[in-house]
């Protein structure tokens, strides 16, 4: 390996880097165009959208081409590492940066706010995670939670006029800012006590028995970190306020890709610290955070009467149920569950990003229906939209024959094999709460009589999200085993394969 | 190599003890009478009203941000300079695909009016 | 070798008959040495900034029909001295609103950052307090000091027009280091170093061995290094934070007696700064036309010290005219208006700048250096230098002469005013 001070940047490193660089480039290019076309407006969203499909396209040829390939392609010095995990993360990265661009089309030309940075800054965000999800030395690691926070920080507050966009973008940015640092002084602290900034040797040597406090205490400040962006408890108080706040383009965006990347970089932590890497307090303090983060998550959304914050809660139980796999991953290193995690993630994101687009297509000229009164009688009013909406919360509360099902029942029967009983038992309980708000949900489709008129304008591209997501849940639902197209094998031999590939 | 920054130790100790000397002697030379309008915050004689406020335009910020992005950009650049002969044809490409950003930066800036003292 | 290892051990030859490789208290003696040359080079702020302002105030009396000050000593050459003494027999006010710490500090602050760029300042051959291999982004970094201390001072001061002039101040330093900064590095690409001997040492005695000389762009660089220094210096035409008609004395307005000398003190200080920054990076510092660095090195006992003389008076020298082209700058240019400012720096000099390291970079990586193409340009550019420096000197003589011959006119009048002659 080249020092990791002077990398020989060459070829094959630059296409090891490809999505990453193409996120990046094309985020540079539509600032560029932006810049250029002074106060014209241009189809921003046409712009920017072959990014994440070039990107899309980019992951999946390497996908294929990394297949099988040791050693994996590295770039950095061996900072960024190429592999089959990493490009299934990036895939779904991929697929909602282009949902998020083609709802932001919708959203913002009805906002009035229809400008060229918004959709610059969601590129580079994306351009973040990629490296965040792919890094393996704690700098670079650092490097990617910096490019996929800050564009968020400001887009979640790219309605300067309303005041809860502006106070969702204030407590995102000081609360994360706060999170980064406290993930910059863990990296600090592991380096000071191991000498290394590389994951691998930094903690799966770091946590020897006899190891210095100072790695342990930087290994949980770390964890703080991962924490923070998969908005798991005791670290999710910014979740609903930032989801309300944000819009709602935006929301979505954070709630599927962000989450992501936030799950790969965490799991591929765990994974490359190995199993020395993971002390039994800190697999402890994982279940933990797994148990809290559902009940704390399902237990607030039974309240909620507006959509996004209910779907903020519902986002943080679902980081709950994640934190399942990787809890019990920490304890035992059964991969089988980071399989189930990595095909929770992509689930997880098509029922997300569908609910959202509903709720976008909606919501009215001014946001204003947001409550989830105001979807009385829509069942009848907009029954393809309508039967959309209700299969993603079917696949939310985990009711076949949809995605949602399929990942938590890959996840809990992993965990059952493991002998995580108790855990399952509060996981599968949580479940059956989580189903009384989101049937709420579908008694205010199907059973309300609309109380009011809501008019909302027809959106092709809206629609076609819609339908996307929805397909893709059903197929994860009712095919998980089967042909995925384009993919040699089925998906879920697809993520084994990524999770057998980390190292 | 040692001694090569030890001046600055002296430097430093000088500029700190020579002014601090000075003041001091200017204090037991010069009168002290403060009075309370004498120590008024200067406002042509007359009393301050209102209280002066610390408020000042937000286009400062934008000065002290875009100063620092360059800034840092410089204290990455000095570097490649003194190592640029050594560097090749690489580090040159390297070097003028940064500057390229850093000029689309600017770009970015000028159209978008930051730069504007409006 | 520097000089103050030079003098230290030749200190402990001659003084205590001992071999300074061998002597436990050699240590001492540089310790000395190196206190008495830092000792020197703050006697050197305070002789150069003194007497320049005498002479800034004569020319610029000279310049507007008037006298300037003529009572303290011949020509009243003593001036500067009776301002100094009268300062420290000033009163030492503070604000009852004042912040104190930061308002009492300020003036620390911003002299240390003036004063510690003179430890790399190469004034001969060997004439340096410190050769640091970092030295221009030393004297980068460190006279950012000033700006830390002008804006404790217009915030500790607790008063509107402190306050503005030192937000206006902090703005002006900090958005002119870009493009000064770019301009150097164009210079750093040239000489391959940050030390500021090395840069010397990358140029020659003869003009057309100065950077300056050597591209277009290099010309362009110092144009634009010249500019943004008088800005960062916040001289007129950029003298906005202590515009009198518009913030009555900018960030030094509560200071009186030594401490607001002290802001003054830095202020001429660091046009010399300027000026010597750019003598070192474009016009060639010391060198001493047809003597390599090599030969003073070698050169042994009365004849070592006299070439370290001769490098250090053309120092002085070269740096002495930047001095006087910058008041006369100050005192024939009308203030800009602080947009203008802006612009000027962020949409004219900054790109210019960026354009100059640029270029440079091209020919460098293009144009073989002693090759037909570098001497024609080197040629041609000197060519420029000397007409512009012409036209300058015939212009300001002209001005003079026609000066000169109004005045003859008024011989014998009887005048309200005094007649006059230059001292």
């Amino acid at each position: 390996m080249t020092s990791p001070l002077f990398p020989r940047i060459d070829a094959a490193a630059m296409a090891s880097l490809l999505p990453f660089l193409v996120f990046v480039v094309g985020g540079l290019l539509v600032l560029l165009v932006d810049a250029l076309a002074g106060k014209r407006r241009l189809p921003w969203a046409w712009i920017a959208a072959p990014v994440p499909v070039v990107a899309l396209l980019a992951a999946a040829v390497r996908l294929g081409a990394v297949s099988g390939l040791t050693p994996r392609p590295t770039a950095f010095g061996g900072q960024f590492v190429e592999d089959a995990f990493g490009l299934y993360v990036t895939v779904v990265i991929a697929l909602a940066t282009l949902s998020a661009v083609v709802l932001s089309d919708v959203f913002l030309r009805r906002m009035d706010r229809y400008r060229g940075d918004y959709f610059a800054l969601l590129l580079f965000s994306a351009g973040g995670m990629c490296l965040f999800s792919s890094s393996t030395e704690l700098l670079s690691l650092f490097l990617g939670l910096e490019l996929l926070s800050i564009p968020v920080y400001i887009l979640s507050g790219f309605f300067r006029r309303s005041l809860e966009s502006v106070e969702a973008a204030m407590k995102y940015f000081l609360l994360g800012a706060f999170s980064s640092a406290l993930f910059l002084l863990g990296g600090a602290l592991v380096y000071a006590g191991t000498g290394s900034t590389d994951l691998a040797v930094a903690l799966r040597g770091g946590f020897q028995p006899g190891a210095s406090g100072l790695v342990l205490a930087g290994g949980l400040l770390l964890l703080t970190g991962f924490l923070f962006k998969t908005a798991a408890v005791p670290f999710h108080m910014w979740t609903p306020d930032v989801y309300e706040g944000a819009p709602t383009a935006v929301t979505a965006f954070m709630a599927a890709a962000v989450k992501a990347a936030a799950f790969g970089a965490l799991a591929r932590a765990l994974v490359v610290a190995g199993p020395s890497g993971v002390p039994t307090a800190a697999a402890g303090f994982l279940w933990w955070v797994a148990v809290l983060t559902m009940t704390v998550g399902n237990l607030a959304a039974l309240g909620q009467q507006n959509i996004k914050r209910m779907l903020a809660y519902s986002s943080i139980a679902h980081a709950g149920y994640m934190m399942v796999g990787l809890a019990v991953f920490a304890a035992t290193g059964a991969r089988e569950l980071l399989a189930a995690v990595l095909f929770y993630l992509l689930g997880y994101a098509l029922m997300n990003l569908g609910a959202f687009a509903v709720v976008i297509l909606w919501g009215g000229e001014k946001e204003e229906h947001l409550e989830i009164s105001d979807l009385a009688g829509m069942g009848w009013k907009s029954p393809t939209a309508a039967v959309a909406l209700a299969l993603f919360m079917i696949s939310l509360a985990g009711i076949p024959p949809t995605g949602g099902f399929f990942g938590k029942y890959l996840l809990f029967r992993g965990a059952v094999t493991q002998g995580f009983v108790p855990l399952v038992v509060i996981a599968v309980l949580n479940s059956a709460v989580s189903v009384y708000y989101y049937f709420r949900v579908l008694v205010a489709l199907y059973m309300r009589p609309a109380t009011r008129p809501m008019e909302y304008a027809p959106s092709v591209a809206a629609g076609a999200v819609i339908a996307l997501c929805a397909l893709g849940v059903l197929v994860l639902g009712i095919l998980p085993d089967g042909l995925v197209p384009g993919m040699p094998s089925s998906l879920i031999g697809l993520v084994r394969e990524a999770v057998a590939a980390v190292r | 190599m040692g001694y090569s920054y030890a001046p600055l130790l002296f430097v430093v100790g000088f500029a700190l003890v020579i002014p601090v000397a000075f003041v001091l002697l200017s204090t037991r030379l010069g009168p002290r009478r403060p009075n309370p309008v004498k120590t008024e915050p200067y406002e042509s004689g007359i009393v301050p009203i209102p209280a002066p406020e610390r408020k000042f335009q937000v286009r400062f910020y934008l000065v002290a941000v875009s100063f620092l992005l360059f800034d840092v950009e410089i204290v990455f650049l000095f570097p490649w300079a003194v190592r640029f002969r050594s560097l090749g044809w690489f580090g040159f490409g390297a070097m003028l695909i940064f500057l390229a950003v850093l000029v689309l930066g600017l770009i970015y800036e000028w159209r978008k009016g930051a730069l504007e003292w409006r | 070798m520097n000089i103050m290892h030079y003098l230290a051990d030749l200190l402990v030859r001659s003084l205590f008959k001992a071999d300074p490789a061998t002597w436990p208290y050699t240590w001492i003696a540089y310790a000395v040495v190196i206190g008495v040359g830092a000792l020197l080079a703050f006697a050197f702020v305070a002789i150069f900034a003194g007497p320049v302002t005498w002479i800034e105030r004569r020319i610029a009396g000279r310049i507007q029909s008037r006298i300037g000050p003529n009572r303290n000593g011949p020509q009243g050459c003593l001036q500067w001295l009776a301002d100094g003494i009268k300062c420290w027999l000033k009163e030492d006010l503070v604000p009852a609103t004042a912040d104190k710490p930061l308002y009492l500090a300020a003036p620390y602050l911003v002299f240390t950052g003036m004063f510690g760029a003179f430890v790399v300042l190469p004034f001969g051959a060997h004439v340096i307090a410190a050769d640091l291999n970092v030295g221009l982004l030393y004297i980068l970094a460190v006279t950012s000091l000033v700006v830390v201390g002008l804006l404790m001072a217009g915030w500790g001061s607790n008063s509107k027009w402190a306050l503005f002039g030192g937000v206006r101040s902090a703005a002006q330093l900090v958005s002119y280091e870009v493009p000064s900064a770019f301009s150097l590095m164009a210079v750093v690409l040239m000489a391959g170093t940050l030390s500021t001997q090395g840069i010397v040492g990358a140029q020659g005695g003869w003009p057309w061995q100065w950077f300056v000389f050597r591209n277009p762009f290099l010309f362009a660089a110092f144009i634009m290094y010249f500019i943004s220094a008088i800005a960062e210096g916040n001289r007129t035409p950029f003298d906005l934070p202590e515009a009198e008609s518009e913030i009555i004395a900018g960030y030094n307005i509560e200071y009186s007696g030594m401490r607001f000398l002290f802001f003054l003190f830095a202020e001429w200080a660091n046009m010399w700064i300027m000026a010597a920054v750019a003598t070192l990076a474009f016009l060639g510092g010391w060198q001493i036309p047809g003597i390599s660095p090599e030969r003073i090195a070698e050169a042994k006992g009365w004849t070592f010290v006299g070439w370290q003389a001769l490098s250090f008076a053309i120092f002085v020298f070269k740096g002495t005219c930047l001095v006087f082209t910058i008041i006369q700058i100050r005192w024939t240019l009308p203030r800009l208006r602080v947009d203008q400012l802006m612009i000027t720096c962020w949409k004219y000099l900054v790109p210019l700048s960026m354009g100059s390291a640029t270029g440079v970079l091209l020919l460098m990586a293009l144009v073989r250096e002693g090759g037909i193409v570098d001497w024609v340009m080197r040629g041609a550019m000197l060519l420029v230098g000397l007409l512009v420096a012409g036209a300058y000197i015939r212009k300001v003589r002209a001005t003079f002469m026609a000066d000169r011959d109004n005045y003859k006119k008024m011989e014998g009048r009887d005048l309200w005013y005094p007649p006059y002659r230059l001292p």
